[in-house]
Formats: C-alpha cells, sequence, structure tokens
C-alpha cells in the first residue's frame, strides 16, 4: 500500500512543481490548475486512443498545458484581470473545451501502451510507477533547477519578488509572468496525463480539488524540507507531493470512503498552513527566552552579538 | 550634449472629473551631461510626477521626452532602463528582499540580457562585487549571500544606489532617495551618492526635500511649482544661492 502510494504521489509531483512556480516564485495563486490537470489528460488520452504513442501523447499534454497557462498569463498582465480571476476564467473555459476534446465526460483507455509498459515486462506494477515517476521528476527537476541558475530564472524570480524594481532593472515583467503561467501549468498538465494513463481513463471531473491538493504538497513539502537553495526547494516539492498522497492513503485506510477525500484534503490544507505559523511564533517565543537569559548573564560581550546577529541572518 | 530632454510635457490625472488634476503644464526641460541637478519643490507640486514620467512608470499625457537621442514617451519602463537607473524612495523598492545581495547586483548589471539562458553565477563576478561593495564602507561585502530583507534600511538604500550607479546609466535619478532613513545614515548615503556621481561623472536628477542637500550638492538646481519649472540656476549661481533666497523663491 505504501509503496502503490508512493508511486502514486510520484505522478502528482509536477502538480506540486508546477502549483510551487505560480504561489511561490511569482507569488500568484492560479487556479487555472483545476482546468489545466483534467486538460493534460483530454488531450494526453485523447491522442492515445487516436494512435499516438504514450510519449508524444504526454509531450502534448504538457504542451497544452502551457497554452493554459499563457491564456491565463495574457488576461492577467496584458488585459489586467486579477490573478486570480483569470485563472478562473480559463479554468472555465477549459471545462468546454475538455469536454469537446474527449466527446464525453469519461474516456476510458482500451489496449494502448501507456508510459509504464515501456518499462521491462517483469517489474510489477508499483515498481514500474516508481520507475517512470522518477525519471520525469529527475528531468524536470533538473531542467528548472538548471533554468533557475540562469538569468532567465533569476528574472522570474526577482519579478515574482519586486516587480517594480524588476522593470526598472530592464526586465520584460509582463513576459515574465505569462512565461511562468506557462511553464507551471505545463507541468500540471504533464501531471493530468501521467495520472490519467496510471488511472486507465480521463474524467472531467478529475481536477476538482487540484489547486488544494497542490497548494497542500507545497506547504507539506516546506514543513519538511527548509532551506532557500532551488534545489532544495523543488527536492522540498517531490517530498511534499509523496507525503501527501501518504497522508491521504492513511486517511482511505482507517476507512473514509473515497468521497470523503475532498474535505480530507481541505482540512490538510487548514493544517498545513496554520502548523509553520505555529511551529515559527514557537520558535521565536523559544530563541527570545534563550536570547533574554543570555543577556542576563554577564558573559563577555563580543560573542553575545554575534550570536544573535546570526540568529537573525539564518533565518531558521 | 544632451542626455533628455522633455518637450511640452503634459500630465493630467482624472480628466473629466471634479478631482481633475493638471499636475505637469508644459514642461521643457533639457539635461546635459554632467548635470547633476537638486529638484525641489512643495508637496505635490509635481516634481514625483515628472519624475515618475521621465522614468516610464507614468505615461506622458502628451509631450515628448527624447533619452539619450531615443524617444521614449510610450516605451516601457524596461526598455528605458537602457539608459536610465532609478533609486527608489522606499529602501524595499529598489531591492529584491527575497533575493541574496549577489542576486541583486547580477540583476543590476546588462539590462539588454535578463532573459539569457546563461548561468548567472561566477567567481570573477562575485570577487568584483565584494570590491564594489566595500567601496560604501557598510559592511556588505560580508553579506553577498544574504537575502536583502535582513539588511537594514540603510545597507539596503546603499546597495541600490550601486546597483543603480554599477552600470553607469547615462542619466540616474533618486526620487528623495534619503528621505525614508534617520538623520545620521540619511547624511551618510548622501555622502556616499555624491561621491559615486562625481566618481563616474553621472548624469543625475535627484528628488530632495532637505534645502540644505539640495544646496550643498550638484551643479544646478531646480525648483518645480504649480506643475511648472520655476527656477533653474546652474554653475556660479547655482553656488552662490543661499537658503533665504531659497525660501523667497518658494513664496
Amino acid at each position: 500500500m505504501i509503496i502503490s502510494s508512493l508511486g502514486q504521489g510520484l505522478l502528482w509531483v509536477p502538480l506540486a512543481i508546477g502549483v510551487f512556480i505560480t504561489f511561490r516564485i511569482l507569488d500568484i495563486p492560479d487556479l487555472t490548475t483545476e482546468g489545466s490537470f483534467p486538460f493534460g489528460a483530454a488531450v494526453a488520452v485523447s491522442l492515445m486512443i487516436k494512435g499516438q504513442s504514450a510519449l508524444m501523447a504526454s509531450l502534448v499534454g504538457f504542451l497544452a498545458g502551457c497554452l493554459a497557462g499563457l491564456i491565463t498569463g495574457i488576461l492577467d498582465t496584458k488585459l489586467h484581470i486579477p490573478s486570480l480571476l483569470a485563472g478562473i476564467l480559463t479554468m472555465t473555459g477549459l471545462y468546454s473545451i475538455n469536454m469537446h476534446i474527449m466527446g464525453k465526460s469519461n474516456v476510458p483507455l482500451l489496449s494502448q501502451k501507456v508510459l509504464t509498459e515501456y518499462l521491462p515486462d517483469n517489474w510489477n506494477l508499483d515498481i514500474q510507477t516508481i520507475v517512470l515517476g522518477l525519471i520525469v521528476i529527475g528531468i524536470v527537476v533538473l531542467v528548472l533547477y538548471a533554468m533557475f541558475k540562469t538569468r532567465l530564472g533569476l528574472s522570474l524570480m526577482a519579478t515574482g519578488n519586486n516587480k517594480a524594481m524588476s522593470a526598472a532593472n530592464g526586465i520584460n515583467t509582463d513576459g515574465m509572468i505569462i512565461f511562468g503561467y506557462a511553464i507551471s501549468n505545463g507541468l500540471i498538465a504533464l501531471s493530468g496525463a501521467l495520472v490519467a494513463q496510471s488511472n486507465g481513463y480521463a474524467d472531467i471531473g478529475m481536477g476538482i480539488g487540484t489547486i488544494v491538493i497542490g497548494l497542500a504538497s507545497v506547504l507539506v513539502g516546506e514543513i519538511f524540507l527548509r532551506g532557500r537553495g532551488i534545489l532544495t526547494r523543488l527536492v522540498a516539492m517531490v517530498v511534499g507531493a509523496i507525503i501527501y498522497r501518504l497522508l491521504l492513503t492513511a486517511a482511505m485506510s482507517l476507512g473514509f470512503p473515497a468521497d470523503d477525500l475532498k474535505i480530507l484534503s481541505a482540512i490538510i490544507l487548514v493544517v498545513v498552513i496554520c502548523a509553520p505559523i505555529i511551529q515559527n511564533r514557537i520558535r521565536t517565543k523559544r530563541q527570545l527566552k534563550k536570547y533574554l537569559e543570555q543577556m542576563e548573564e554577564p558573559a563577555d560581550e563580543g560573542t553575545t552579538s554575534k550570536a544573535s546577529t546570526e540568529g537573525l541572518l539564518s533565518r531558521d | 550634449m544632451k542626455v533628455l530632454q522633455v518637450k511640452h510635457l503634459q500630465k493630467v490625472f482624472f480628466p473629466g472629473t471634479d478631482n481633475e488634476r493638471h499636475v505637469l503644464k508644459n514642461i521643457n526641460l533639457e539635461v546635459n551631461k554632467g548635470d547633476f541637478i537638486s529638484v525641489i519643490g512643495n508637496n505635490g507640486a509635481g516634481k514625483s510626477t515628472l519624475l515618475n514620467t521621465i522614468a516610464g512608470t507614468l505615461s506622458a499625457d502628451a509631450g515628448e521626452i527624447d533619452l539619450a537621442d531615443h524617444e521614449v514617451s510610450k516605451k516601457s519602463v524596461a526598455y528605458r532602463s537602457r539608459w536610465m537607473s532609478r533609486v527608489f524612495q522606499d529602501p524595499k523598492m529598489g531591492t529584491a528582499g527575497d533575493l541574496t545581495v549577489f542576486q541583486n547586483l547580477v540583476l543590476a548589471q546588462s539590462h539588454t540580457k535578463t532573459s539569457s539562458l546563461k548561468w548567472y553565477q561566477r567567481k570573477n563576478d562575485l570577487d568584483k562585487y565584494r570590491d564594489l561593495l566595500k567601496t560604501l564602507n557598510m559592511g556588505l561585502e560580508n553579506f553577498l549571500n544574504t537575502q536583502v530583507k535582513y539588511l537594514s534600511g540603510g545597507q539596503r538604500q546603499a546597495l541600490s544606489l550601486l546597483m543603480a550607479t554599477m552600470s553607469k546609466p547615462e542619466l540616474l535619478l533618486l526620487d528623495e532617495h534619503t528621505a525614508a532613513l534617520d538623520p545620521k545614515t540619511s547624511q551618510e548615503v548622501m555622502r556616499i551618492t555624491d561621491k559615486i556621481i562625481l566618481h563616474e561623472q553621472l548624469t543625475t536628477m535627484m528628488i530632495t526635500h532637505k534645502m540644505s542637500d539640495a544646496l550643498k550638492y550638484g551643479n544646478r538646481l531646480i525648483m518645480v511649482q504649480d506643475g511648472q519649472i520655476k527656477l533653474d540656476v546652474r554653475g556660479t549661481e547655482k553656488r552662490n544661492l543661499n537658503k533665504e533666497q531659497l525660501l523667497a523663491a518658494f513664496e
């Protein structure tokens, strides 16, 4: 069970990383997610049924997601629609598009060869899923890591952090935001394509709640793995998506019916949003107490002041 | 040689409403290479609007802005940044708080290569930046890998200043850049500003509310009042100007 949820968790990692890019790097809560996830699934499954290879179908699914992100980005930056609403508009529009692509609300894969079947036959399905997930995530994390090390990646981070300063330093901030939306939703759609292949079908409703899943994965990951290096932060998303999936599996094994998973997801999100705040408050209080105690001891001043600056600078 | 030429610049806020305000009234201004202009004026006189319109954060309603022989009145802030840098009033505005000092410095250079796919971290840059930071004398050279949000306001503003000047822009805009700092830090930042401007021979427009700074620094002084340039003195005339004369001009 744990092994199988590990594999499932890996398939949801691109979603977590996609949400991370908009939510953390660009500082935008992007609801396009709920439309681009099934969009990726719909495109991939439909292409496979039409005879395309699973690899090609997944790639086109990724590109389809990029296109969805591009549209939200244009609505946000060029038409000045507030980002939350821009995401909702694209998401709503995508519902119709997904229905047109699939033709009906649920399209099963028949005998088409999915990505896991490219791996050796003698491995069992769970191992196949894990290996496939690791390969996809390896590529995604490496490419993103390299991207964030370039000037382009730096410009993207700067835009999310301080738009006025970025523009004053020559960055095309609108372009950066659109680019961020595009890769984010591309990854989310890729996740949709992978999950659909694993489930064996694409469903019009499979996007519902994905933004909550994505955000929860981001926050869970950040609780378990702190750090500000970009590689650490990306790996944290991998960890977050897997742990989140394990939490859901644990809940199911406690006997919660599948219909209750959405409310569980919501509750988990509330908890993981609040947990770091409380954690932080406790830590600050403890540090403060330690610091004040140190002040009372008439130790040599030099070391005391040095230690306190270090505490301030290291954040954690 | 002219660095900036502003012709018949107009800016009207809320046109057609009861709150209509004509803030810039047909402003003409020439800034020559080597000018270090102090811009003074009452609150609401239009000096910040003038600076924002030149920088591109506000669009001009009418008129022309020629920056280093490029007509830029319809161009974006990013495009204008090829020739122009700016230090904001708020120390938080000029730097990206979540990024490190090093990353901020990288962003400040080669404004035309912001989408480059080359890796930005290079060893010799690190040494170069460390030397540059040392010249500020604020201990910043030890914080290259510290996120900017952990620096003090003075350090952050000094960093903004370094970022704005390191690429030797044709025109430097300073928007009351010492106003948010305490008196001592403000003086220190002003001193560094003067040093950098003279050393790099940067053409500068500096808005200030401090009469003493306006008199002490720069080789030209402009007073903006009611959306027009009321006073424009330079050279010896500027040097001989005193506080009383300036206050009288405010009336």
